[in-house]
């Protein structure tokens, strides 16, 4: 093999400038472990490197075996390396004080409360995000910077939109955008960043995935988002595929065809300058050895060393009875309906096989009698491809009695949104007496002003609400858009809700509105009614990005998780070796401490040869999981038509 | 050239797009502004206290009367150095007027 690989010569630093290199992908993909070993490669290379995480729940002192914290620390081992953790949330917290701190003098403490509870919003925390990347890209001390997190195409879109609104920012009025004026002082260093981030010799875009067809569609979709805004994605790693000698029954030879055919795909797909793959390895990646084989295997072309014999790491005795641990009846009981309709969500990030749990859910509480709707908020629309069925915009009904499917087309959402505010400001222009006010330009005002991101937020929830008013269904089962954004969408109408009590700030708002987004909450909040499922396989991040986003749910919405699915979980009759026999422990030991910070009951499902299709293969799939697989009939009313 | 100065109540979005509907107030008035500024030899500079606190604590007039009264007293119009109206947004038709008036010289009946 060519010891100078495609990745090398992308990744390594060529001119006088300090180089960037960001890594972008899905918690769970080995995004922390894929950045360590760059930081560590480049190191080695001799290139003053600093390693930048924003993972709000790093595991860098894990992976390095070093505390490293918020301030820039040397890492102890590696020469030429040093690396810093920030809490996102901090960030976005401190970004609140600094804009709130020079209020104080003017505004009473209850003043004040109102004007931070504003600056809870999703515009905030991406600012204060990408605060977080502006803030390294003048380190001129380094000869590179890798940072483990990316700015996604939504939030640089974000950036760029100031300089497109100047007009707005030299009235020194302020858009839905975030706070305009605050932004002029940075709006230099924001656009020297956004160009830094365009100037493909000065930075790198990665993407890590794993060999799955949902991986690599999320990739493109990201990658096709940045490409928009003249961002060029170079690397792909694929990370984690099965290694060819541990396979050696049909299922697992079987999952790693398909792995090769994913990985094949991605090279002949994906517009990248260059692909690199790692293999699965039976434990965690941590310690600098594995680091450098990791580091080797990408940027030097070298084979992957896979230690699969140490069935040593995993202590048997500690090992824990998965059986025991689930508990069939509570699942159930969060799954049905009492006197009011249930309302089922199922949560978590992308790529943990939620779409496919919430439509076998759905698909085995209508074949237990309930009438059912499941709705699906993910832009990819996965519902119809598991259900090899059309489903549309609206409810409509699937091959399974009583059961309906709708999928929010964001678009229409959108389109829907602004008729209904077009039409309400056309409405108050015809009420005003005002002679010489030019209401087509008013209107058209609106109009330009309803192109920002913020509105697509609004009419995804808008779209979202709506089906809390859909009649004539026992179950509604939500296939959430990832966890992050889902929470954004939940969290509004609360925020919101406290603008309108509070009344004076939001003028005219409509008293009909609040009331129903109240409705929407309290339903939520009620256990009786509500339950949120949070999807995730049993790893590390996974388990952390869930909880994280379950106590946020908790503390910022009042909203409990009712139980959590662990998916992917491998199947005790395949993969009879030592390789197995480690991952299988390492998920148990995961699903034991699943168990212990979350205390719901837990719905375990398994790693299937392929993702079910179609009603039949749905049906089989629920007799496989906890809950789902005795179900008892719905007591049938008796009707007299 | 007229100075116009709108200070206002913290709030994230002037234009009152923003939120499950639209704020009918903030619409008016933002069309309004925009309008104006066409018509008018007039510079219109808005303040709103989350985003332009500075405009708020330099202007001891201003401070004042927040102080004073608290946040209710927004928003308030100040057409060159005049404060023209406070707790209420001015309609096309009175901004115009103000306008108006302090940009024809003072006729004495």
């Amino acid at each position: 093999m060519s010891t100078h690989t495609g990745a090398r010569e992308i990744v390594e630093p060529s001119g006088k400038d300090t180089e960037f290199v960001f890594f972008s992908g899905k918690g769970g993909v080995g995004k922390s472990t894929v950045s360590c070993a760059t930081a560590t490669w480049l190191a080695d290379n001799n290139y003053e490197t600093l390693l930048v995480t924003t993972d709000p729940a790093p595991n860098l002192s894990d992976i390095f075996q070093q505390e490293i914290g918020h301030e820039v620390t040397e890492i102890d081992d590696i020469d030429n390396l040093s690396a810093i953790e920030i809490d996102p949330d901090q960030a976005a917290e401190e970004y609140r004080q600094e804009t709130i701190e020079p209020m104080r003098e003017l505004l009473d403490d209850e003043q004040i409360k109102t004007v931070e509870e504003q600056l809870n919003s999703p515009c905030v925390d991406e600012i204060a995000a990408f605060d977080n990347f502006v803030d390294f890209m003048n380190s001129p001390e380094y000869d590179v910077v890798v940072f483990d997190t990316a700015p996604t195409g939504h939030t640089i879109r974000l950036m760029e939109l100031p300089s497109d609104w100047n007009a707005e920012l030299e009235k020194g009025g302020s858009t839905c955008i975030g706070p305009a004026a605050s932004m002029e002082d940075k709006k230099a260093e924001y656009e020297q960043a956004i160009d830094t981030l365009q100037d493909d010799e000065q930075t790198t875009f990665a993407f890590v995935g794993k060999p799955e067809d949902s991986s690599l569609d999320e990739i493109e979709r990201s990658a096709s988002d940045l490409s928009e805004l003249g961002i060029n994605s170079q690397l792909l790693v694929v990370n984690g595929y099965l290694p060819d000698s541990v396979c050696d029954d049909p299922f697992f030879e079987g999952k790693r065809a398909d792995e090769q055919a994913v990985i094949e795909r991605a090279k002949t797909e994906f517009d990248a300058d260059a692909t690199a793959t790692y293999p699965l390895q039976p434990g965690e990646i941590a310690g600098l050895d594995l680091l450098s084989d990791v580091g080797g295997v990408i940027y030097d072309g070298e084979e992957a060393t896979v230690e699969i014999g140490s069935a040593t790491d995993v202590d048997t005795d500690q090992s824990v009875d998965v059986e025991t641990l689930a508990d069939p009846e509570s699942v159930a009981e969060q799954l049905t309906p009492g006197d009011d309709t249930r309302y089922l969500f199922f949560t978590g990030k992308g790529g943990v096989g939620k779409s496919t749990v919430a439509a076998t859910s759905a698909t085995k509480l209508a074949e237990a009698g309930y009438e059912t709707l499941v709705v699906t908020t993910d832009p990819a629309a996965h519902l119809e491809d598991i259900f090899g069925e059309p489903v549309g915009h609206e409810p409509t009904s699937v091959s399974q009695a009583n059961l309906d499917a709708a999928r929010i087309d964001q678009e229409k959402a959108l389109e829907e949104y602004r008729e209904q505010v077009l039409d309400h400001v056309q409405e108050m222009y015809a009420d005003k007496e005002d002679t010489e006010l030019d209401v087509e330009a008013a209107i058209a005002n609106v109009e330009e002003e309803l192109e920002s991101p913020c509105a697509e937020e609004m009419a995804a929830l808008e779209k979202f609400v709506s089906y809390f008013q859909e009649d004539g269904y026992d179950i509604v089962v939500f296939d959430t858009a990832p966890t992050g954004h889902t929470l954004r969408l939940l969290e509004l109408p609360s925020d919101w809700k406290g603008f309108m009590d509070l009344g004076s700030l939001t003028k005219g708002a409509a008293p009909a509105k609040g009331d129903q987004y109240d409705e929407v909450i309290e339903t939520m909040q009620d256990p009786e009614q509500s339950s949120f499922a949070f999807v995730m396989y049993p790893e590390y991040t996974p388990m952390m990005e869930a909880y994280r986003a379950a106590e946020d749910l908790k503390d910022q919405v009042g909203i409990e998780t009712a139980f959590v699915v662990a998916n992917y979980l491998l199947p005790g009759e395949y993969g009879d070796n030592a390789f197995f026999a480690n991952r299988r422990a390492q998920q148990e030991k995961y699903l034991d401490k699943i168990k212990d910070r979350f205390e719901t009951p837990m719905m375990f499902a398994p790693l299937r040869r392929d993702e079910p299709v179609g009603l039949d293969e749905l049906r089989a799939f629920g007799d496989e999981i906890t809950g789902l697989s005795d179900l008892t009939e719905r007591e049938q009313e008796v009707t007299i038509s | 050239m007229t100075e116009l100065t709108l200070y206002e109540e913290a709030m994230c979005c002037s234009t009152g797009v923003c939120g499950p509907d639209p704020d009918d107030e903030l619409v008016e008035v933002s069309a309004a502004l925009d309008q104006l500024e066409e018509e008018y030899d007039v510079e219109v500079t808005r303040a709103n206290m989350q985003h332009n606190i500075d405009q708020f604590l330099n202007t001891q007039r201003i401070y004042d009367m927040v102080q004073e009264n608290g946040p209710s007293i927004l928003p308030i119009t100040v057409v060159d150095g005049d404060i023209v109206a406070k707790s209420e947004y001015l309609s096309y038709d009175e901004l115009a007027n103000e306008l108006s008036d302090a940009q024809s010289p003072p006729q004495e009946a």
